[in-house]
């Protein structure tokens, strides 16, 4: 039975129902659900989920995230990516002898990755590192990610192609970006995380890119 | 916190600032004033101006305080030298690690720790301006500020003060109430399940008058709740836009 609405704002704490299956925002007590963070609630049939509308990046499998280079120790590197929880990578993932790392990648570098393994206290392991030479990186809030990669990469397709832009998304709310309309695919993606929840919103940007571009 | 017979502070039924003996003081709040941090949260209540900065959870340092089990919640409160009448020396004093220390408490039992193994959730309450009440206002900024950094949290926390002047049992002490008054209790629940995470007395109360006293704190708590939920739907709606809560997808 349900206490909410699809889309209704919810608090921590909120009753959502019973009987009801949930996700990782949520909660129950006593066979009662209940939100655990501020944000919107999906509703699906039996089940809820909380969409939150704002929190920090929590590394998860095959993720692709993109991070600097905080300190580089003998065998590994250790990687911050904007989470509570530091990254590691292995020497091997770059080359096989016994070298001196910091040849290949050193403190401060940027470096595009993909979340190998994450463990219970989610400390994780990255391979497959790209480093990144120039370009720009704007932050994200890292839950409105997935609206500015659309299903199935629908948006994040739709910005390539009107800018001309190389965009690399990281999950982890760090988004890079190079050539074309540099300045306008970031004004598009600052319009996507302000009204990341609004219904139609790939078409009010694909309104918006095609006025901006037209009018060039 | 003697009774001082010479200070009158009900005058015709009314206290010094007009109000009523049941009558919480007016409150403003806001949330995301703080850029930098993950989460914050600002509050007006009465003269009281507090500022919450919520940071983490992220990497705790020294390595050995670290709980593989769940997060460290770390609350530091501080007056600043200005908030009050006094220049206050700056740094924590006995009476600021104590609230610190409940008010870490009062935060725990509602928020999710066991999610963020090895880390540490900062919560800093800075009292800018103080007029009596700060810890219960700092309490429920910082709830707020919690909820917007996207913690989960089992609910909110709210808090409200209650005391007694001139023998009669109020609602909120302001300065002047709690510097001549007879008792202040300060209170804060988790407000759907009605339990208490903090209760202090400093004073003297009868049962009757402890009775009293408590019932009207806890009201005032559920009002303070009320607020806290408006001041959160209000600035969640910035983001939704307006109608994104007609129909479904």
């Amino acid at each position: 039975m349900l206490n909410v609405k699809d889309r209704d704002l919810v608090l921590p704490g909120q009753n959502l129902g019973n009987e009801l299956f949930f996700d990782l925002n949520c909660y129950s007590e006593d066979g009662v659900v209940y939100s655990a963070v501020e944000g919107m609630v999906r509703v699906d049939g039996r089940k809820v989920k909380v969409v939150p509308s704002s929190g920090g990046y929590i590394p998860k499998e095959e993720d692709v995230v993109i991070g600097v280079v905080a300190e580089v120790l003998s065998g590994k590197w250790l990687i911050d990516i904007n989470s509570a929880y530091l990254c590691s990578m292995r020497g091997e993932e770059v080359t096989r002898e016994k070298k001196d790392l910091s040849q290949f990648y050193k403190a401060g570098d940027v470096i595009t990755a993909k979340v190998a393994r994450v463990n219970e206290v989610y400390s994780c392991e990255l391979i497959k590192p790209w480093k990144m030479e120039s370009g720009l990186i704007i932050d994200v809030n890292p839950k409105r990610i997935p609206r500015v990669v659309g299903k199935q990469k629908s948006m994040l397709n739709m910005l390539r192609e009107k800018t001309g832009s190389r965009i690399i998304v990281g999950q982890n709310g760090k988004i890079w970006l190079k050539d074309g309309k540099v300045d306008l695919a970031v004004k598009t993606i600052k319009r996507i995380e302000r009204y990341a929840q609004k219904q139609g919103l790939t078409d009010m940007i694909a309104e918006s890119l095609a006025r901006e571009t037209a009018s060039n | 916190m003697s009774g001082d017979d010479d200070v009158i502070l009900i005058k015709d039924g009314k206290r010094l600032d007009g109000r009523g003996f049941e009558e919480v003081r007016n409150i403003k709040m806001e949330v995301s004033v703080l850029d930098r941090a993950q989460g914050s949260a600002y509050i007006e209540w009465g003269k009281n101006r507090i500022i919450v900065g919520v940071y983490g959870p992220r990497e705790l340092h020294p390595k050995f305080l670290q709980d593989p089990t769940k997060a460290m919640l770390r609350c530091v409160y501080n007056l600043a030298p200005f908030s009050v009448e006094e220049r206050k020396k700056p740094g924590p004093d006995r009476r600021s690690v104590e609230i610190s220390k409940v008010a870490a408490e009062a935060l725990s039992s509602v928020v999710m720790l066991e999610r963020f193994p090895n880390t540490v959730i900062d919560v800093f309450i800075e009292v800018l301006q103080a007029d009596a009440g700060t810890r219960c206002a700092g309490l429920t900024a910082a709830s707020l500020a919690l909820a917007d950094a996207g913690i989960p949290m089992k609910d909110l926390v709210a808090a409200c003060s209650a005391g007694k002047i001139q023998g009669q049992v109020v609602v909120d002490l302001m300065k002047e109430e709690d510097n001549f008054g007879q008792c202040d209790l300060p209170m804060a629940i988790v407000p759907r399940k009605k339990e208490v995470v903090l209760l202090q007395m400093d004073g003297k109360l009868t049962r009757e008058e402890f009775n009293s006293a408590y019932a009207l704190a806890f009201d005032g708590c559920m009002k303070v709740y009320e607020l806290q939920k408006n001041t959160l739907l209000a600035s969640m709606k910035k983001f939704v836009g307006e109608g994104g809560e007609e129909n479904g997808d």
